[in-house]
């Protein structure tokens, strides 16, 4: 593909750039998981860590809801604010916008394969072992990024419309987290609760995770099919959608 | 045989008259049904071609629609009627520089620019030092692009954009960069590439930088084309309008 250069050029400049100034620099990626979920640890843990079911330990479980939370908040942010933030090279020189999008899902994605470092060590220390499934943990984060492109696309058009809708879908981001298992097992709520929650598409990503990496869920094929179909529709229902309304939003950039 | 051809280009922006773009507003407006869509039209019926090794300037007041035309030509913006072709590799020289960035140095805004063109980063990478050195920036090339100041930045952009021989050249206004020297340099390069077979699509209020390259010329008026022709004329015929 005549693009694909731009493309790694592109991912390594979003991997980079952010920890140019920045003393250890890309180290960051993996101490920021680490503090985030340790802060939540120390709160939660008198809390919840009693409640986790068998032998599973409190940090690890935490530590991947935080890791898979933060692919899809910051992934969905970068890439519908990737076309406004590029509207000066987009309407300069012809590139498929696309592009720009893409390349914010992919770095997302990076992001969470090096974050699975930190995650790895967390299980260690808290004397939890790694599952042999482990690289099924590649397919969650594949349509994960297949996901947020496709929700990136959509609201890169309607970033550009109307301004409002940032501030929608920051509030709408910091719902989810609530109605996502990150910091708390299912079982502490009630059954109309629990299906609210499984309602989520994140949680069945989360549960597929969490099972492959350290057996730390329980996953049916329902999780499966709801992690695949998500990610198809969203993914074509976003290229759709950009591809109809990109004639007409690219003369307001 | 023709490398651009312009059929019936018509542009049309949907202007909401509104204040602000919010979506209270518009639904507001939906309700009361005051929301009023105003056809803007940038673009009108524009037909021209351009050779090979032609120089086209396109002539007008602010606001007759040359960026629109140039953005079209680059196919950043599809016409909303009538069709735009061009056969080969553009170097869009819209605005030089668009997609630097600050933090990145010289070396790698290079290799940015050129990727976004389009262009092999690997013929690319290879080239950085000599295009470094026409633009008078070697020493600079692997510091940050901030601590540039704005004749280098335009100037190794312009290197950049030129360094290889595309089939279509848009030039907005950037033949005015740098020194005279520069200036010198930079129009001989132009003509080395014209010579090369590139056609050239020149936007520029300079009259003298006009009437020297330009073979034809496009005088577009409220997103007409007023005249077309012969440089000398049109120029003589928009000057003293």
């Amino acid at each position: 593909m005549k693009y694909a250069q731009l493309i790694r050029l592109l991912v390594g400049r979003e991997l980079t750039l952010r920890y140019k100034r920045s003393v250890i620099g890309i180290g960051w990626t993996l101490l920021n998981p680490m503090l985030t979920s340790f802060v939540l640890w120390v709160v939660f843990s008198f809390v919840f860590a009693a409640k986790l079911p068998g032998q599973q330990q409190f940090a690890p479980y935490l530590m991947a809801g935080i890791l898979l939370t933060t692919f899809f908040n910051q992934g969905v942010l970068a890439s519908a604010e990737s076309i406004a933030h590029n509207g000066g090279v987009l309407t300069k020189i012809y590139v498929p916008p696309q592009i720009f999008p893409l390349v914010a899902a992919v770095s997302g994605l990076i992001n969470f394969f090096i974050g699975l470092v930190p995650l790895a060590l967390v299980c260690f220390v808290s004397g939890q072992s790694l599952s042999w499934k482990l690289p099924l943990v590649a397919i969650v984060g594949f349509c994960l990024a297949l996901l947020v492109s496709g929700i990136g696309l959509v609201l890169s058009i309607l970033f550009i419309r109307f301004d409002d809708t940032r501030n929608i879908v920051n509030v709408f981001l910091m719902i989810l987290i609530y109605v996502t298992p990150v910091f708390y097992p299912l079982s502490i709520l009630g059954p109309k609760l629990q299906i609210v929650i499984q309602l989520n598409p994140l949680t069945s990503y989360l549960d597929i995770f969490r099972w492959a990496f350290s057996n730390n869920a329980v996953v049916t094929w329902v999780d499966w099919l709801f992690m695949f179909s998500t990610s198809i529709l969203s993914i074509v229902i976003g290229t759709q959608m950009f591809k109809k309304y990109w004639p007409r939003v690219v003369a307001m950039l | 045989m023709a490398i651009i051809e312009l059929k019936n280009v018509n542009v049309t922006y949907r202007v909401l008259m509104s204040k602000s773009g919010s979506l209270k507003e518009l639904f507001r407006d939906a309700i009361k049904g005051t929301a009023r869509v105003v056809d803007y039209v940038a673009l009108q019926d524009v037909s021209f071609t351009v050779d090979k090794g032609e120089v086209v300037a396109i002539l007008g007041r602010n606001g007759a629609g040359k960026s629109t035309l140039l953005k079209v030509l680059a196919g950043v913006l599809p016409p909303t009627k009538g069709s735009s072709k061009v056969d080969g590799k553009i170097a869009p020289m819209i605005e030089l520089g668009a997609g630097f960035h600050p933090e990145m140095t010289g070396a790698e805004n290079v290799l940015f620019y050129s990727a976004l063109m389009g262009r092999d980063v690997n013929r690319v990478k290879e080239r950085t030092p000599s295009i470094g050195e026409w633009a008078g920036v070697s020493d600079h090339m692997d510091f940050p692009l901030r601590t540039f100041s704005s004749g280098m930045i335009a100037r190794l952009a312009f290197a950049t954009a030129t360094d290889e021989q595309d089939d279509v050249l848009l030039v907005d206004e950037v033949l005015s960069v740098g020194d005279a020297d520069f200036q010198e340099k930079s129009k001989s390069r132009m003509r080395n590439l014209i010579e090369g077979g590139a056609a050239v699509i020149l936007v520029s209020h300079d009259m003298r930088a006009v009437l020297e390259l330009a073979t034809k010329a496009v005088w577009l008026e409220n997103g007409h084309v007023k005249m077309i022709g012969n440089p000398t004329e049109v120029v003589a015929a928009y000057e003293a309008n």
